[in-house]
């Protein structure tokens, strides 16, 4: 175990009026945070009637450190009665809130909130309940490749492995019975996705995976832990991720490899109606665009693990289509497609009712492909993994 | 998030020994990093059989970490320090002992409970930051000027 007792970073934000603390600080004395807390008392006194102290993403503090902020923080407090200071935390660090707190009760212009939400911006549409069915499905469908595809992105038995952003667990799951790990942790930041997982995993005896709730783009495991590091069908939808990719690095041992999955969705297919289909997933591409998430990384993956550091790159293509088992699992998955990009996203968008329908109308024609007794229908995956230099 | 905020007692009868390290004081206040590297060990091993045991282990670190940063500052570098888990079906105790200079005696035998303290214990701030997050905190002091320093965390009950 390799940490650094002090590594973190801190920034302000003039647009959003927010200091941003991340990483750990663990300082013995002041002098080696001196630069962090200058900026943060130049930042208050610039900022104007609301301020925000983002701390969701600070992983360690010790009171060395906390001391000095809060000296900083009740001094901004004092100097400007009528400003606001809100300390920003989230609930993945536990001991964050109620340790703000206590500053907040003795000043009447510093408040606390906790702020589970914006970690990453398709949460609010990812994080949906009603989505978990479908979720079951997708990794039923994409398993029946992906488990052929593993062994040659270097998984094997017996390996300490981290399944980073495993949504409901199902995955990790596989993973366990196909691979049987060492050790499994498997992270998401769905309070509900997670009890779902740890819920299927007992029934299914499946007692060892450690699930974890935490933010994958600061992780609270430590550095240089895990054998096999996977993240699917996420990176594409943070917008920051190189950031991800950089801590699911941390956390690989040297000679360790991070795999991926992401997708490119303006290659999904369909026959009949291939031209309605193609508008349609070109449409979702330039969609999720709009929200800063990029559903068309597939392609990217081997830039992006070069740039994150990695060697020894591995990239392949798969198609799930609906001849690789029940037909109306790959339209159940489309239709929910279609109710969250058309029926939500979209609209929150602001597009029109015109636009909305002809957008429907491509996923209804992938779905009438995927059951039509001589159609085909396909939604490609870009499976990529590199090892973590020695 | 639930914080118990309270102070529990426990029947040391009904603890069993979970982790014991022994350190020669001369080398551990000579490297600041092993107060932290020492932290993450004793909460990861604490937090082992926990739900989420990452977040476990990030919770009682914050506390483990400042218990021996204070140890750190307050050691004298004679003889070892000790650093002992123990746990039962309730609670993980974490506990920190050693030397300090008896010219500080009057200091550490002090001790009060409460935060609201005179600020002049050399743990007042261990003593703020755990009632701050729920965490039973006690001080033992014995006639040979050795100081033990005791947590009791509650890991169900402080980190869901």
């Amino acid at each position: 175990m390799s940490r650094q007792t002090s590594s973190f970073s801190a920034e302000f934000n003039e647009i959003n009026q927010e200091i941003v603390l991340s990483g750990r600080m663990r300082p013995r004395s002041v002098q080696e945070i001196a630069s962090v807390i200058n900026m943060v008392r130049r930042s208050l006194a610039e900022s104007g009637s609301t301020a925000y102290v983002n701390v969701k993403r600070l992983t360690h503090m010790n009171m060395t450190a906390f001391r000095c902020l809060a000296e900083v923080l009740k001094s901004a407090c004092e100097q400007k009665p009528q400003r606001m200071i809100v300390v920003v935390t989230s609930s993945v660090i536990a001991w964050s809130a109620p340790l703000f707190q206590t500053l907040a009760s003795t000043q009447p212009n510093l408040s606390v909130e906790i702020y589970d939400s914006a970690f990453y911006p398709g949460q609010t549409f990812v994080e949906d309940e009603s989505f978990i069915p479908i979720l079951r499905t997708q990794t039923k469908m994409t398993w029946r490749h992906e488990r052929e595809i593993l062994p040659r992105h270097g998984l094997r038995d017996g390996l300490t492995i981290a399944d980073i952003c495993c949504g409901i667990g199902d995955f990790a799951t596989l993973i366990k019975r196909q691979f049987n790990p060492t050790r499994l942790v498997a992270l998401d930041h769905s309070k509900k996705s997670l009890e779902y997982a740890r819920r299927v995993a007992a029934e299914f005896g499946l007692n060892s995976i450690e699930y974890t709730y935490g933010d994958a783009s600061q992780m609270l495991l430590a550095d240089n832990q895990f054998d096999f590091v996977t993240c699917r069908h996420s990176l594409q939808i943070f917008d920051r991720p190189d950031v991800l990719l950089r801590e699911l690095y941390r956390i690989c041992k040297p000679g360790g490899r991070v795999y991926i999955t992401n997708e490119k969705n303006s290659h999904c297919l369909g026959e009949p109606h291939s031209e309605t289909i193609r508008w349609t997933y070109e449409q979702v591409a330039k969609l999720f665009s709009h929200f800063d998430m990029d559903v068309e990384m597939g392609p990217k993956s081997r830039r992006l693990l070069n740039d994150a550091g990695f060697d020894a790159i591995k990239v392949e293509s798969f198609m799930v289509t609906n001849l690789d088992g029940d037909p109306q699992d790959f339209a159940d998955v489309i239709e929910a497609w279609e109710t969250v990009y058309a029926g939500q996203m979209a609209v929150r968008r602001g597009d029109t009712p015109d636009f909305i329908r002809r957008f429907r109308q491509g996923f209804k024609d992938h779905v009438l492909a995927a059951l039509h007794p001589k159609g085909y229908a396909g939604w490609p995956i870009w499976a990529a993994s590199g090892r973590k230099p020695y | 998030m639930i914080m118990t905020g309270q102070h529990i007692s426990a029947k040391p009868g009904a603890l069993k020994n979970m982790a014991a390290l022994a350190l020669d004081v001369g080398l551990f206040i000579s490297e600041f990093r092993l107060c932290d590297t020492i932290a993450e060990y004793l909460a990861d091993l604490l937090a082992q059989s926990h739900e989420d045991p990452a977040r476990c282990a990030n919770f009682s670190s914050l506390l483990i970490n400042e218990i021996i940063e204070l140890a750190f500052r307050s050691a004298i570098p004679v003889g070892r320090i000790d650093f002992n888990l123990l746990r039962n079906e309730a609670l993980v105790r974490a506990s920190v002992a050693f030397s300090y200079d008896r010219n500080n005696r009057a200091a550490w035998s002090s001790f009060d409970r409460s935060a609201d303290s005179s600020g002049q214990h050399p743990a007042h701030h261990l003593m703020m930051l755990a009632q701050a997050i729920g965490v039973s905190l006690d001080i033992e002091i014995d006639g040979d000027d050795r100081v033990t320093l005791i947590a009791d965390f509650l890991p169900r009950e402080a980190v869901r």
